[in-house]
């Protein structure tokens, strides 16, 4: 099975893109072994998502990697090394990624980030949610960082 | 700083930051400011909306306490419509709630406090090296199994809800789930497993040996006993809190509040510590003198917080959520308001509960040394004990497929409170219907009970007390201050400023 997590607070407009792209995810038709989840505030607790899956890309909103409205692919060890290495409450998908080979249980997946700069509109939203069916499907060929 | 650093996107997802400013005179705390720097709003975002929205959208305010969000919302709900749940609807509600408190207790004893223990301030102590061993973050080994056995228990709620994340499955009259006889079972496999390795990692004995524990001799007694308990997690925890003084910090006003929580169906086999009809008992106390709860001595105070004055403190159900940033400054300092009751502030948690309850262990530990720092922590790491055999009782109870709803019809007027006891303390929230539509929404978190500020009569929040007279031994690595915040396990970042006589002198994150 490969997974496409979508992260964020969908009551806090800066922060909504992951549930945006959840949204627009949900009313496509994807292939068979994709699975689509709104992974909201859940933190750590998504680790038993990316357990036994093939590949993970999560969606989420980035700040301080790319210029305005970019979506950027990232990989897990990338974002792993911006968080904290202490865990509390707002431990996120940093702190997920970054103690995942610790306590991964099974295969350590494929995991890959498609981070969204700045307030998206409904074109980045858009853009996003393709990008991240290509990147779970092994369909995308492009050049990272854009 | 990297700007890249503010990648870790999820500060403001929980329920927004905080920050503490002390100051401090020749080395020990001598005033605290406990500031909440962002405005939340779910209130104002929920009136207008239909009546029923509070299920879905509430959860949604924090990404660790989404079933007591959603159990006070139901609650609220169910007052509004008039309407019981049937006996094993309010089962299956306990069960899910107490899942997430067995999950969140440990995380935050082993994942959150204890690796302050690994803190270079203790190097010379005895125990520094085993700690570093067992709560290194990211590598420690009992932080790293700690991962490992605790993100199953949450499938109990998964599988009783029929979904997770963002379960809305309580609604008023019930549970629109029906869980089957298998889905009973699994879930009292889920609990079994987590059961026995509570017992073999974190207590190093059975939860029935624990409850024998009624004194601090017997807690010294039961230490010494056996290998098992001395080496496990809350063992380790005694030995190294009582070598680095933690029972003299942190000591606060001394009020402590339970809403209640955890109804008993009819017909169930469990029993609450004081009888009554919640399995964790509501109450005020003052010291170890526990008095009745009203829920009607419930205000809060906006003198020191940014919104619209008013004089005194409102109920909920009159409270006003109108923020107000500019202007008076120098008084105002936080987007949190300040809850009082019978017009005290008061701390509540996993403590609370406990002397509440009239927990002997907890009541004779703190009539000796009053609250602090150790038996705070030490009740959250020893909730469980209170929670697991009720759990497995009332997955025992439920009959599979049977009845979890009764119909409250349309939710069309009213007015409804839901009060619980989320994994922090005291949640409750206040909704007013009207024309099916939400008219009045209030919460009152239990971190905004524990971080409140100062209200009408300038007295400190129950934090910003337990802060005063902590003594700094570095300013520079300020741990003591993190035991103190951390032992209220507020739902926030908190940024501790300190300041010596108007001098900075920086500042730590917790």
């Amino acid at each position: 099975m490969k997974r496409i997590i979508c992260v964020g607070n969908r009551y806090v407009p800066e922060d909504a893109v992951g549930p945006r792209v959840y949204d627009a995810l949900v009313q496509r038709v994807l292939p068979d072994d994709v699975q689509v989840i709104d992974g909201g505030l859940a933190g750590l607790d998504l680790l038993r998502f990316i357990e036994g899956a093939e590949r993970v890309v999560f969606v989420d909103r980035v700040a301080g990697f790319g210029g305005p409205e970019e979506v950027l692919i990232l990989d897990a060890a990338e974002v792993a090394t911006v968080g904290g290495v202490r865990y509390d409450h707002a431990a996120g998908l940093a702190y997920l990624l970054g103690v995942l080979p610790e306590v991964c249980e099974g295969a350590l997946p494929e995991v890959l980030l498609v981070g969204v700069e700045g307030p998206p509109d409904d074109a980045l939203v858009e853009q996003a949610a393709t990008l991240s069916v290509q990147l779970v499907s092994g369909q995308w060929s492009g050049v990272r960082g854009h | 700083m990297a700007e890249r650093m503010t990648l870790n996107v999820p500060l403001n997802r929980v329920e927004g930051d905080l920050e503490l400013r002390v100051e401090l005179e020749s080395g020990v705390v001598a005033d605290a400011w406990s500031s909440g720097t962002m405005y939340r709003g779910f209130e104002r975002l929920l009136v207008g909306r239909g009546a029923l929205d509070g299920l879905v959208i509430t959860p949604r305010i924090c990404g660790i306490c989404t079933t007591s969000h959603l159990t006070a919302a139901a609650l609220a709900l169910d007052m509004v419509a008039g309407v019981q749940p049937p006996p094993d609807a309010v089962r299956i509600r306990n069960v899910a709630l107490m899942a997430e408190h067995i999950q969140s207790d440990v995380r935050h004893g082993v994942l959150m406090f204890m690796p302050d223990f690994t803190n270079p301030a203790y190097r010379a102590q005895p125990l520094y090296e085993e700690a570093v061993r067992r709560y290194r973050p990211l590598k420690g080994e009992a932080a790293i199994e700690v991962i490992k056995e605790t993100k199953r228990v949450l499938e109990i709620v998964a599988i009783l809800g029929g979904q997770w994340p963002h379960s809305s499955y309580m609604v008023p009259g019930g549970i629109v789930s029906v869980p089957g006889t298998s889905d009973l079972l699994q879930c009292r496999q889920l609990l079994q497993r987590y059961r026995g390795w509570y017992e073999r990692r974190i207590l190093g004995c059975t939860v029935e040996r624990w409850l024998e524990v009624h004194t601090a001799s017997d807690l010294a007694a039961w230490l010494d006993e056996r290998e098992a308990h001395r080496s496990s997690e809350l063992g380790f925890y005694l030995r190294f809190a009582r070598a680095i003084g933690l029972h003299k910090l942190g000591r606060g006003h001394g009020h402590f509040l339970s809403y209640g929580s955890l109804e008993l169906p009819e017909g169930t086999q469990v029993r609450g510590r004081k009888g009554g009809d919640t399995l964790v008992p509501a109450g005020f106390a003052r010291g170890t003198q526990v008095d009745g709860f009203e829920q009607e001595q419930i205000a809060e105070h906006v003198a020191h917080s940014w919104y619209v004055d008013y004089a005194g403190g409102k109920h909920p159900f009159e409270g006003e959520t109108r923020p107000y940033a500019t202007g008076q400054e120098s008084k105002k300092y936080s987007w949190a308001k300040a809850p009082r009751y019978d017009g005290l502030p008061a701390e509540t948690g996993p403590l609370a509960e406990m002397v509440i309850a009239g927990h002997p262990l907890f009541t004779d530990l703190v009539a000796r040394d009053g609250p602090n720092v150790f038996v705070r922590e030490l009740a959250r790491l020893a909730r469980p004990t209170e929670l697991i055999p009720a759990m497995e009782a009332w997955l025992a109870e439920t009959t599979g497929d049977g009845k979890f709803y009764v119909s409250p019809g349309e939710v069309v007027e009213g007015t409804g409170f839901g009060l619980t006891q989320a994994g922090r303390g005291a949640l409750g929230h206040w909704v007013k219907i009207e024309n099916q539509k939400i008219a009045h929404y209030q919460i009152i978190t239990p971190t905004a009970w524990n971080a409140s500020p100062r209200d009408s009569d300038g007295v400190r929040g129950p934090w910003e007390e337990a802060l005063i007279g902590t003594q700094v031994k570095d300013v520079a690595n300020p741990v003591e201050l993190g035991h103190v915040v951390r032992s209220f396990d507020a739902c926030l970042v908190c940024t501790v400023h300190a300041a010596s006589r108007g001098r900075s002198l920086g500042e730590a994150t917790f």
